[in-house]
């Protein structure tokens, strides 16, 4: 890569775009972003009166123009700042990303969109999009920083990464591209700057069937979240499992304590979302920023900051 | 005494990995006549044949011994090599070390070694007999013999034409264009047929230097390449082409009982026994077809006519009705038209194919009118097919050409004939079916989705389904054409059809195979498309045997070698190309055909061509005409003539090709195979018999 | 919901054919490319998408590869019963390595939209519309204790606490196909 020459501190400024599903189900994430992000030093704008982006089994499923239009009233808060939007939750990012996408490759769709904004006196014209929480701490505020700012380091630990679907596909869509998208390494190297080993294993891009799967049959989803998880114990016996989505946290730390109780697994490895364990290893108040989860966490905490497991 | 050199190849470790080459080294060296041995990594590198080379120019050898891979491949390299040092190439003898000894003896390495001394000796015992042959010439007549007039043929003649040889192009129907001439547009770019093959037809029979020869067939081939001497029957075509102008005033006389199914269209529509084969015919000529033609006025040709009452001649229709006389039957003609012999230095063979009846299968109810091939599919939609390209059930044909006819005497007439709604296509019908023929048509994936899409392009609302085994559409286009066709709507189901069912409507139950789904499926068609097989022409073989070249087993013209000589045959001078030698489409015919007339020039262009002396020859003074060599031979080279009075053999050099069969035969030793003479030959299996030694001459 | 009876042993497309001319103004495949799966005709039936989607995986009958295909033929009336559309995860891997560019995500939702419009769509789906609707969050929660937990206000800065936004929102909502449908009360 070229060096820069002298990079100029540009404030960082994003509305942070939070989901459903972080705002009541899994505020901790919420408040990890709230925490990380100031210290870090990227400002945070609360993007007042956001709503669902709209998730997929709403609008997206009765009709484009609809999906696009909430999406917009979304975007065009952040617009109107002149400020992209960032999120945590994977579902939000490929939600808004497509959407905006549908609109910048048809303009008939673009204009039916403004048409309907215009009578509550808003506009959005493609400007703003929606960035991914892991790709502002990959991209914008880099590996060195957050090397720097944490207290706490992973040494020894092994996490087992998930990127999620909606990190990845369809790539034509994101406004950040993973090198190859089958072998991401984003994420890894997100973790790795923490310390921890974030070896590949083989289903480590494979769907953990939340979302719609889980929604319309549980029993199949899981079938798919067991075969992940299955997968992180027999290849490579993680202490830890580090998504960006929201929705994956939920369902590997929420289903995998539905399997245990069936008796389908005999094991129990901690999930988190990264900005939480990031949170963690700067030093946040572990109640405050990983306060909420099904399957116990408290050991790997307590791990993490003795220093590690060496 | 002759100088010999013995020069070794390793060739990489493929000798020297078995062959303990210094050991051989020094055996050779105590050999009789050696004067010189050397051994090299590679020896036909540039490198390895200038070490002989400077031999030869010093003047240390005056015969070359190399001991190395095979002569199949490499005894033109090392014979060039000596002839540039200014040695007389014959000169030269190879020992086969590596196929014959070291590959087939890589685990015995003694053994090997001892082979490779004995193999060595043996040919340095035959290269101290050598003796300088020189290179012989034969004069080639240039004209050149086209067989079969579609796409690849007229090609082929216009190419040769063009760079000044004369072409006699011989087809067997009464018109040239071929299967082309039927199809109604070609893929991929959907051009018309008719539009691009009938300037070309034109062009072909106005060449000053082609001579058409149409309704005519090769009868007997003699000779061989540079002299052909071939015999074509000009077939009896009961019109005087002199005369006839191809007006077409004879086609609509013969009365119903003398109308027959009609060729050009596949029989979808009947013809009359005096016919022009369609429109554009070249040459544009009629013929009456002796087999449909019901003699209307009583009497054949050459025989009195019958009399009215008042004496007037009765005249069948067709004599009626032309205007120049040219049916006339006063003359008589003979059934066997005309034997005319021609003399060619080359000939290529461009007989294209036939496709398959659908007779033959009877699964798909082949009885049902409206069960067709795709050929007759063609002719259906083309302009100038029986309905001029108006698309209606094939079983309401009859009740179009009854409309027509009204129409055309000028009467009200309404056409009740069916539009169809439904159109199937099924794939692969007898190709890739062990019942029929094994190979993969090639063409019909890709015609199929031309007919699919100017069917559905012309009537949209069209229901087309395609049956397929699977797509074949390799190349440049070609899978972008199969888009373009599933992007019409047409529907493209995986899984042959197995079954065809008549309806008392004359519709058809089709029952297929959704592979995709998983399931059976059936429907109810207008019409069903047969994707038959191209196939291997009847008279094929027959033909093949004449020219003394192969066909292979699913009955195509074979190439000598599939890769490397894909347009030549066995036969030295015959050449093949387009649907002759398999089924292909015709951009590759045309190919095909433009390779075979180029390799038909490089051949002939020169005028002449070397021949080696490694030939046989007879010795008058030995021979006594005893008569057993002359049918051995396998190229008719020996005939019988009268020396001083006595019978003798004598051997055509232009025809022999050293084989050594009759050399061999002749009890009275007087025929020598250059090259190859009884000393030379007795010395090598002498040297062998006593392991390496050689005896002193 | 159950797995659709719907699909018969022997599939007759003369029926499927002829019901879809008779019974719909337009064909099941042009109503799927207008919903949104504009390149739905390119599919060459390779499978790509099947071998990866976690629907096929997981046993659902419809999943994309295949209800492509029935589409393609004509099949509708089979199919609006069926789960699986309502079930992809829209993980959009098929649409990444679709060698056609057929976007096999957008037929299935291009099928959610098509069987909206016939009725046919899974309560669960009606609870979130109305959901969004009634307080612009799809998944919401009225216990805030969570938020409490962690240290957050009770309600987080969305159109839960800004009832202008919430207007805004059904105002758009109530200018989509969603009001037209009258698939939930709009007050
Ligand atoms: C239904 C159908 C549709 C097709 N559509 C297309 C298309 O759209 N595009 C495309 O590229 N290809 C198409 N093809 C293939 C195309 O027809 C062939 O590639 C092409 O015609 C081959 O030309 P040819 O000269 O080798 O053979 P032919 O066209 O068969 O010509 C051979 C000629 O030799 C004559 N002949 C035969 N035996 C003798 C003999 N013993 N002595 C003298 N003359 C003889 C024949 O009378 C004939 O005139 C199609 C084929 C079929 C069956
Ligand atoms: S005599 Fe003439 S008109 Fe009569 S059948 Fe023969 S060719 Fe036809
Ligand atoms: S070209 Fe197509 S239809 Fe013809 S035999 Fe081959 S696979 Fe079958
Ligand atoms: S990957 Fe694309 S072309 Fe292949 S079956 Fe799926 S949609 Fe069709
Ligand atoms: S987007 Fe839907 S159809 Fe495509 S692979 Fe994912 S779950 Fe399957």
């Amino acid at each position: 890569m070229i060096s820069e020459t002298v990079k100029e501190e540009k404030k960082l400024k994003f509305g942070l775009f939070l989901g459903c599903n972080i705002s009541f189900n899994r505020p901790d994430v919420e408040q990890a972003m709230r925490k990380i992000f100031p210290a870090l030093g990227v400002e945070i704008d609360d993007l007042v009166g956001q709503s669902c982006c709209p998730t997929w089994g709403t609008v997206p499923s009765i009709d484009i123009v609809g999906w696009c239009a909430v999406a917009a009233r979304n975007l065009a808060l952040g617009e109107e700042k002149g400020i992209d939007l960032m999120t945590a939750c994977n579902s939000c990012y490929g939600s808004l990303n497509e959407a905006r996408h549908k609109m910048l490759k048809n303009p008939e769709i673009m204009s039916k969109v403004n048409e309907i904004l215009a009578k509550i006196g808003k506009k959005y014209e493609g400007k703003a999009k929606c960035r991914h929480v892991a790709w502002v701490l990959y991209k914008d505020v880099g590996l060195e920083k957050i090397k720097e700012s944490i207290k706490y380091s992973l040494d020894g630990i092994t996490v087992a990464v998930q990127p999620g679907c909606h990190f990845l596909w369809p790539s034509e869509v994101y406004p950040d591209k993973e090198k190859d998208p089958f072998n991401p390494k984003v994420l890894r190297e997100l973790c790795e700057a923490l310390g921890a080993e974030a070896p590949y294993y083989t289903k480590l891009i494979d769907c953990c069937g939340m979302g719609a799967l889980r929604s319309t049959d549980p029993e199949k989803s899981f079938i798919l979240v067991r075969e992940k998880l299955e997968c992180i114990k027999e290849e490579i016996d993680a202490d830890l499992i580090v998504t960006t989505c929201s929705s994956c946290l939920i369902q590997l730390d929420d289903a995998q304590e539905k399997l245990r109780k069936e008796g389908k697994i005999n094991f129990s490895i901690p999930v988190l979302h990264y900005v939480q364990l990031l949170a963690i290893c700067m030093g946040f108040d572990p109640q405050q920023v990983a306060g909420i989860c099904v399957t116990p966490r408290d050991e790997v905490i307590k791990m993490i900051l003795e220093g590690g497991k060496r | 005494m002759p100088k010999i050199g013995v020069y070794i190849c390793h060739c990489g470790e493929n000798i020297a990995g078995a062959v303990n080459i210094e050991e051989v080294k020094k055996f050779v060296e105590k050999l009789p006549d050696v004067v010189v041995v050397r051994d090299y990594l590679f020896m036909c590198s540039d490198p390895g044949q200038e070490i002989i080379k400077e031999d030869i120019r010093k003047g240390l050898v005056d015969r070359v011994v190399v001991a190395a891979c095979t002569p199949r491949t490499h005894e033109p390299i090392f014979r060039k090599a000596c002839e540039d040092a200014g040695l007389n190439k014959y000169y030269f003898e190879m020992a086969n070390i590596r196929d014959q000894c070291s590959w087939a003896h890589w685990h015995e390495k003694e053994k090997a070694t001892e082979k490779a001394k004995q193999l060595i000796a043996a040919a340095v015992a035959k290269a101290r007999l050598l003796e300088p042959l020189e290179d012989r010439y034969v004069e080639l007549n240039k004209n050149v013999m086209v067989v079969g007039g579609g796409i690849a043929g007229i090609f082929a003649a216009l190419d040769l034409a063009n760079a000044g040889f004369k072409v006699y192009l011989v087809e067997k129907s009464p018109s040239i264009g071929g299967n082309m001439a039927k199809l109604d547009k070609t893929f991929p770019t959907n051009d018309c047929s008719a539009c691009i093959l009938t300037p070309l037809m034109v062009e072909v029979a106005n060449h000053p230097n082609v001579e058409l020869l149409t309704y005519s067939e090769v009868e007997a081939v003699e000779g061989t390449v540079g002299n052909f001497r071939v015999k074509v029957r000009k077939k009896q075509t009961y019109v005087d082409w002199e005369k006839c102008t191809g007006c077409g005033a004879c086609l609509n006389v013969c009365p119903p009982k003398a109308r027959v199914p009609d060729e050009f269209n596949e029989g979808l529509s009947l013809r009359g026994a005096i016919y022009i084969p369609f429109p554009q015919a070249v040459p544009k000529k009629a013929v009456i077809d002796p087999d449909a033609c019901i003699s209307c006025s009583g009497r054949w040709f050459g025989e009195e006519p019958r009399r009215t009452k008042d004496g007037k001649p009765i005249l069948a229709p067709c004599e009626k009705v032309c205007p120049t006389g040219a049916c006339s039957r006063d003359e008589p003609r003979d059934p066997n038209g005309e034997l005319i012999e021609l003399n060619v230095g080359s000939i290529i063979v461009a007989t294209g194919y036939r496709v398959m009846d659908k007779k033959h299968f009877k699964e798909f109810a082949p009885d049902s009118p409206n069960v067709i091939t795709a050929l007759q599919m063609e002719r259906l939609i083309s302009a100038t097919g029986p309905t001029e390209g108006k698309l209606i059930v094939p079983s309401d044909i009859p009740k179009y050409l009854e409309w027509k006819k009204k129409v055309e005497k000028g009467k009200e007439a309404k056409l009740e004939a069916r539009k169809p709604h439904v159109i199937t296509f099924v794939s692969c019908v007898g190709s890739r079916d062990e019942r029929f023929h094994t190979y993969c048509s090639k063409v019909c994936c890709m015609y199929m989705l031309k007919q699919a899409m100017l069917l559905k392009e012309k009537y949209p609302d069209l229901d087309i389904y395609i049956f397929f085994i699977d797509v074949r559409t390799p190349g440049k286009d070609f899978d972008e054409y199969y888009m373009r066709c599933r992007k019409l709507g047409i529907k493209i189901i995986k899984g042959k059809v197995g079954g065809v069912q008549r309806l008392p409507d004359e519709r058809l139950l089709v029952r297929g195979y959704d592979a995709d789904l998983g399931k059976p499926v059936e429907l109810i068609s207008d019409i069903v498309v047969l994707a038959t097989a191209i196939e291997p022409n009847t008279d094929l073989k027959d033909l093949a045997r004449k020219l003394g070249i192969n066909v292979g087993a699913e009955g195509f013209l074979r190439e000598r070698h599939t890769k490397l000589y894909p347009v030549d045959t066995m036969t030295e001078g015959v050449f093949i190309c387009g649907c002759a030698q398999g089924p292909k489409d015709i951009p590759d015919s045309v190919a095909q055909a433009k390779a075979a007339a180029s390799s038909a020039m490089s051949l002939l262009a020169p005028g002449k061509m070397r021949v080696e002396p490694l030939i046989s020859e007879v010795n008058p003074e030995k021979c006594t005409g005893c008569g057993i060599c002359a049918p051995l031979c396998p190229y008719g080279a020996i005939e019988y003539v009268e020396v001083d009075g006595k019978r003798r053999a004598k051997i055509n050099e232009a025809i022999c090709k050293g084989c050594g069969v009759c050399t061999a035969a002749c009890p009275s030793k007087a025929i020598t195979l250059h090259g190859f003479t009884y000393e030379q030959v007795l010395a090598q299996i002498k040297t062998i018999a006593r392991k390496g030694v050689i005896e002193e001459v | 919901m159950e797995i659709t009876e719907g699909v018969p042993p022997v599939i007759n497309l003369t029926e499927v054919a002829e019901r879809e001319k008779e019974e719909f103004e337009k064909k099941v495949s042009e109503l799927i490319i207008e919903f949104g799966a504009e390149n739905l005709l390119a599919c060459m039936q390779c499978g790509a998408c099947a071998s990866i989607c976690p629907l096929a995986r997981v046993g659902f009958e419809w999943y994309n590869k295949k209800l492509i295909k029935a589409i393609l033929i004509g099949m509708k009336e089979e199919l609006l019963d069926d789960p699986t559309p309502w079930a992809c995860v829209a993980c959009n891997r098929c649409t990444e390595i679709c060698p056609r560019q057929v976007a096999p995500f957008e037929v299935m939702f291009a099928m959610r939209r098509l069987m909206v419009e016939e009725f046919a769509i899974p309560t669960l789906a009606i609870e979130g519309l109305r959901s969004l609707y009634e307080h612009g969050h799809a998944v919401y929660m009225t216990g805030r204790e969570a938020r409490k937990k962690v240290g957050l206000p009770e309600n987080p800065p969305s159109t839960d606490s800004d009832e202008k936004a919430l207007q805004d929102l059904r105002t758009i909502l109530k200018n989509t196909k969603l009001a037209e449908l009258g698939l939930i009360p709009m007050e």
